[in-house]
């Protein structure tokens, strides 16, 4: 790819992904490298610079967290890799009876916090937990290890890699491979050597999303990396700031340290994919018609069934069970069950609805702004050759493996210096950049994928026509992207919407979104309440898209 | 469609915008629980017409924030779950003194000069009758085998009163309870929510240590959880309320502490099942004076919270 030709001037693209992207990311980044570097940044003074690096790095404790950081992400990267590829492959080639439903029911773990689903998991799988009381054993002792915390993380991220692949195999089609049996592979062969291969972006573009939000994610390690002595560098970023005395210049330092191992995935990443040229997108019409799967159709539904059971049946079920249990201790029992949660949500007694309202109106300002930035930040990339831009690219992914905890308080270090003129803090707009910052990479990922497989040629046509470079981008890059972008803006809304760990620290005083009522309510121990508003904000943030997706198909716009 | 995108774009932002916080006359930050606030703020509202802005999280959480502000705070009353948290803002000069009229009944190890308790709550064994075990009464029987495998420890690094229960044992009788309660099978549990939830549901029989206000309203609530304190004692932990010396309204701060010491605030605090910090004010469940108190000295505890959060470590490894 890097011998064509790109297209130039593009300038008011590469200045307004750049604006954004300092503004987004870079600005929050430099505060907390300056926070580890000067710990008493927080009360204005510089003293004592690098104070704090050798109490934190000379940490026995680091070595061990850090290489099982390495191991829980390598995990639920390639156990995604192994459940999701096969699945989205079946997907795009082939005619899967009933696809759209897999689809719709792999698009609900997206919007499970992945906190929820853990604690979800824990009741269904402790000792009286509701597999015991239903079947009447328990899996406790797989839950609370390295391999339950990989299994339950992999099947509430695999829907990451599932979709990707499935749009990059499907836009690959099966042409190619058509191409290679003309010329005497076997079936497997030009699948393993050309279809596949030309899907890499797609695929390592997920893998490294997989791998970083899986090193950046909380909520599970806490809950079942403790018992089994598994701990790794965010529960030890947490466990900082998690009671008196707090230390924030430690957390910092250890957040660079994530940075850095997210930063070598990323470089992994690149090198994979400079090998080749990706595009498979030339202007020439896609025969878009799947193969039937033949004899195949059994194992292949059947597996489609236990995944979609793993990754959103049970948990929602468990979600459910809960939120209809009037207390805990009743168990699965007849008189135990009623709507009482439901009707506290509704009769709005903790701000319930508001926090409701909040977070979707954040979601879907999180997901337009990330979509415009990250489909400009990832045209500048791919497309253009405009001068550091490896840099752009760099600071697109660098927020993953930023935990939630540290970009708030970076934001906070920024945003409330004394003497700004104006500033978002204490404002919702705080929130708005928290959630930008943190899911900025998906949209990036995700376009940046699907910009590697159009070729250069289509937009040089629209230039050649007499379009300018904004018409050829509205007109022709962005309705071939708009399918991926509008999948990762989906998922963009539904992590917004929920996000637990920077809404605890920055929400402006006040206001309360969904999690930090979900979390207000586990704290209290009142897990029924925050189980119901769990479910409602998931049915809320499951239809919405959906909604909005058969709006956009009805208009013709984007074809998901 | 672009057209539309960017038309719904604006119209969330502006609503973004209109749900901003309304303008606030003092902002409080507090630990949970999320209620209390709630009742407080509103009581106090409809008596003095002052609006209160309140932001609420764990006390870490709370912390982190004030931190991160330092440079240009915002906070005028800060309630916080640790007691520790007030020595150290007088230490470094951040507080207004205050005593209020209302505080007369508090007893004089729940205020200095410019701290005053809200409530207190003390720690107990949270246990669950429906687990097929016999009930409790000390700290040492959940390392008998009854409880083999049954008990959950919350996690003294993460909660300041489990670490001043820690060290206090500790320095009673050395780490062999906490030894015993390991090869019993104990687990360390996440903060206090995390360590009930499993006795809650039955996976688990007994908390070693739980925070009691959760428990007993979990209890009120109708769940089999039943609160025992051990006769060799305990810890409590009074929750701090203070005004921070930045404050630009000192005078709706110090009407705030009022209220929330007045006969109004202290039966919202024991509504929450916390024991309110005035001697006079009555509540619905076991009192200081009815609890026997572990003695430990809190400054030399906290001196060497690293080493004895070391050793527990070590101990549950």
């Amino acid at each position: 790819m890097k011998t064509k030709g790109r297209v130039g001037g593009a300038t008011p693209a590469v200045w307004g992904a750049a604006a954004g992207l300092v503004l987004v990311v870079a600005v929050p980044f430099v505060f907390i490298i300056l926070q580890a570097i000067f710990p008493q940044l927080g009360s204005g003074s510089l003293a004592a610079p690098f104070s704090e690096f050798a109490a934190t790095l000379g940490d026995g404790a680091l070595v061990g967290m850090a290489i099982n950081t390495v191991l829980l992400g390598a995990g639920v990267v390639v156990l995604s890799a192994m459940v999701a590829v096969p699945l989205a492959v079946c997907r795009a080639l082939f005619r899967v009876p009933l696809a759209v439903l897999w689809d719709a029911i792999l698009l609900v773990p997206f919007m499970i916090p992945p906190y929820i689903a853990t604690l979800g998991w824990i009741m269904t799988l402790q000792p009286h937990g509701y597999l015991q009381q239903i079947a009447g054993f328990n899996l406790a002792s797989f839950l609370f290890s390295p391999a339950g915390m990989v299994f339950v993380m992999t099947f509430n991220t695999l829907p990451v890699v599932y979709f990707a692949v499935s749009r990059t195999v499907e836009a690959v089609g099966a042409r190619y491979a058509d191409v290679g049996r003309v010329f005497g592979a076997s079936p497997a062969k030009a699948f393993w050597r050309l279809t596949l291969p030309l899907a890499t972006p797609g695929l390592a573009g997920s893998l490294l999303l997989v791998f970083a939000m899986a090193i950046e994610e909380y909520g599970t390690p806490a809950a079942l990396g403790r018992t089994a002595g598994f701990q790794v560098l965010v529960t030890g970023i947490d466990l900082r700031i998690s009671d008196w005395p707090i230390d924030l210049p430690g957390a910092a330092i250890l957040s660079l340290l994530l940075v850095c191992l997210s930063f070598i995935a990323f470089l992994l990443q690149r090198q994979v994919l400079k090998r080749g040229s990706y595009v498979t997108t030339g202007g020439k019409p896609q025969a878009k018609d799947k193969r039937p799967l033949g004899r195949w159709a059994v194992p292949v539904v059947a597996g489609f069934a236990l995944v979609a059971v793993l990754a959103t049946v049970a948990p929602l079920l468990a979600i459910v069970l809960t939120a209809l249990s009037k207390t805990l201790s009743g168990g699965l029992a007849p008189g135990n069950f009623g709507f009482d949660n439901f009707r506290a949500i509704l009769n709005d007694g903790a701000g319930a609805l508001e926090a409701l309202v909040n977070s979707l109106l954040l979601g879907i300002a999180t997901a337009l702004v990330t979509g415009l930035l990250g489909a400009t930040a990832s045209y500048v990339v791919v497309k253009t050759r405009a001068r550091g831009r490896f840099l752009l690219d760099a600071l697109t992914v660098l927020p993953n493996a930023l935990p939630g905890i540290v970009v708030a308080v970076g934001l906070i270090l920024a945003w409330n210096f004394p003497g700004l003129p104006i500033t978002p803090y204490n404002t919702p707009l705080i929130l708005l950049l928290a959630y930008c910052c943190i899911l900025l990479p998906q949209p990036v990922r995700y376009a940046t994928a699907a910009l590697q497989q159009i070729g250069d040629n289509l937009e040089a046509a629209a230039r050649v026509s007499g379009a300018n470079g904004l018409v050829a981008f509205v007109r022709i890059v962005l309705p071939l992207i708009g399918p991926s972008l509008a999948a990762s803006m989906l998922l963009v809304f539904a992590v917004a919407s929920r996000e637990l760990v920077a809404s605890i620290v920055i929400a402006p005083v006040g206001m309360q979104t969904i999690s930090t009522f979900i979390w207000q309510q586990f704290e209290q121990g009142s897990i029924g309440l925050g189980m119901a508003m769990a479910f409602i904000a998931i049915l809320v943030t499951t239809m919405l898209p959906l909604a909005a997706l058969a709006l956009l198909r009805r208009g013709g716009a984007v074809e998901v | 469609m672009l057209k539309s995108i960017i038309g719904v774009g604006m119209l969330a932002a502006a609503s973004i915008f209109a749900t901003s916080a309304a303008y606030a006359d003092i902002t409080v930050y507090t630990a949970g629980p999320q209620d209390l606030i709630d009742t407080l703020s509103k009581g106090f509202t409809a008596k003095t017409g002052i609006k209160v802005n309140v932001f609420q999280a764990t006390t870490g959480k709370v912390m982190a924030r004030i931190e991160a502000e330092a440079s240009n705070p915002k906070v005028d009353v800060l309630i916080s779950a640790s007691w520790d948290t007030a020595t150290s803002f007088d230490k470094r000069g951040w507080l207004v003194d205050y005593t209020s009229p209302n505080a007369a009944n508090v007893p004089d190890f729940l205020k200095t000069k410019d701290a005053v308790a809200q409530g207190v709550s003390a720690l107990g064994i949270a246990w669950n009758p429906k687990s097929n075990t016999p009930e409790p009464v000390e700290w040492a029987d959940l390392t008998k085998p009854a409880y083999k495998d049954l008990v959950t420890v919350p996690d003294p690094a993460q909660s300041g009163s489990s670490f001043e229960l820690v060290a206090a044992l500790e320095g009673k009788d050395g780490w062999k309870l906490f030894k015993g309660l390991k090869s019993n099978g104990a687990i360390v549990a996440g903060a206090n929510a995390d360590a009930l939830n499993p006795v809650m549901q039955g996976a688990k029989a007994a908390v070693f240590g739980a925070v009691d206000y959760i428990s007993l309203a979990s209890e009120a609530k109708g769940e089999s959880i039943k609160v025992i304190f051990p006769k060799s004692g305990t810890v409590i932990a009074p929750r701090p309320a203070m005004i921070l010396k930045w404050s630009k309204n000192q005078d709706q701060a110090k009407q705030f502490i009022d209220y929330m010491l007045s006969d109004e605030g202290q039966a919202a605090v024991a509504a929450d099942y916390l024991m309110p910090a005035r001697t006079d004010v009555k509540a619905n469940r076991p009192l200081i004076s009815q609890l026997s108190l572990l003695k430990y000295d809190v400054k030399s505890v906290y001196a060497s919270r690293k080493d004895t959060l070391a050793a527990f470590a070590d101990t549950f490894k």
